[in-house]
């Protein structure tokens, strides 16, 4: 144990309470910031891109219905002339939908699926425009417009559930990995706090314990000199802090009392 | 003799020193500050450290009858 006064002791000790305090909260606040900021990039990213993806899925059903409606209902002119409208509203947004996505993902597999959907749509969009004008030149006749794009929205449809799928995936997958990141860190913080406090806790009581038997010690031959009991007494409390001091001055008053005894027993003889 | 010092002579001369200069409570006095008896003076070395104890402890004793 290292000699040093007991205040310097107490007062290091101190020290290292609060140091450990506030690298405890220093490494709190960095972990709640990183966790933070991991699920802020979640969220702004992965998952705005997949809501992105089933907000443009929703536009192609919607496109789909449009060109069901314009079939059923085409036959009326304000009628054809809505769902035509509605039919290239919900088509010009599948598409830029489709294409901002493709720029904003990183994943390469699905950009790889948007882009084949992208060419899937384009082709499908004048499939449409054919069976459109079959339909207004045979004045109507629903079936033979249906039948040329009959099953045909059904190849970018699969594309874009995979899309949608795969964005998915990603999510779940990030997510997993910013939650064994957090368990990480955990676990790490955990281990950190436990050393220090355990650490911190040997410290202290190997010094409480060492100023103890120190104080007791003291105590011994305080009482021996306060029963006058000098008799092989041996003061061996020694070192820099307040008890080797108090120690020190101990051997004063006992060589003192050792003389007065002398002088005592001289005068008596 | 013992070791390369000479026991006793020098440090039991302070104790006698200083019952003449201040008596009985001067040798009490003596033993307080050097830690060291009468007794133990005569058993100890006369070692240039304990010399200068001795030394300091009577010029500390003189300056508080001095003042």
């Amino acid at each position: 144990m290292l000699r040093m006064k007991i205040s310097t002791r107490l007062i290091l000790f101190f020290c290292g309470v609060v140091t450990l305090f506030v690298l405890l909260a220093s490494a709190l606040l960095a972990q709640t910031r990183t966790v933070s900021a991991g699920y802020a990039a979640l969220l702004g990213q992965q998952v705005r891109q997949a809501e992105m993806a089933r907000v443009t899925q929703v536009s192609f059903k919607k496109q789909v219905q449009e060109w069901k409606d314009i079939l059923l209902r085409g036959y009326a002119p304000a009628d054809l002339e809505k769902y035509t409208r509605q039919f290239h509203d919900e088509e010009t947004r599948v598409r830029s939908g489709a294409v901002d996505l493709a720029r904003a993902v990183t994943d390469a597999t699905c950009r790889g699926l948007l882009e084949q959907f992208v060419a899937a749509h384009q082709r499908l969009s004048e499939q449409y425009q054919g069976a459109y004008d079959v339909y207004l030149g045979s004045h109507f006749d629903f079936r033979a417009a249906d039948k040329l794009v009959r099953g045909r929205d059904r190849e970018p449809t699969d594309l874009f559930d995979k899309v949608v799928q795969q964005l998915n995936d990603d999510v779940v997958a990030s997510v997993a990995a910013q939650e064994r990141a957090v368990a990480r860190s955990r676990s790490l913080a955990l281990i950190l706090v436990g050393g220090l406090l355990g650490g911190l806790g040997v410290v202290g009581l190997l010094t409480v314990r060492d100023i103890l038997r120190r104080l007791a010690r003291l105590k011994a031959v305080s009482d021996r000199l306060a029963a006058a009991d000098i008799d092989g007494l041996a003061i061996d409390i020694s070192g820099p802090d307040e008890i080797g001091q108090f120690g020190e001055s101990m051997k004063g008053v006992h060589a003192a009392i050792e003389e007065l005894s002398s002088l005592a027993a001289a005068a008596a003889g | 003799m013992a070791g390369k010092y000479l026991m006793a002579a020098k440090l039991t001369e302070f104790y006698s020193q200083a019952a003449h200069e201040f008596g009985l409570a001067g040798r009490i006095k003596l033993a307080l500050l050097t830690k060291i008896s009468s007794e133990k003076a005569g058993a100890v070395e006369d070692s240039p450290d304990n010399i200068r104890v001795f030394e300091q402890a009577m010029q500390q004793l003189r300056t508080q009858a001095g003042g």
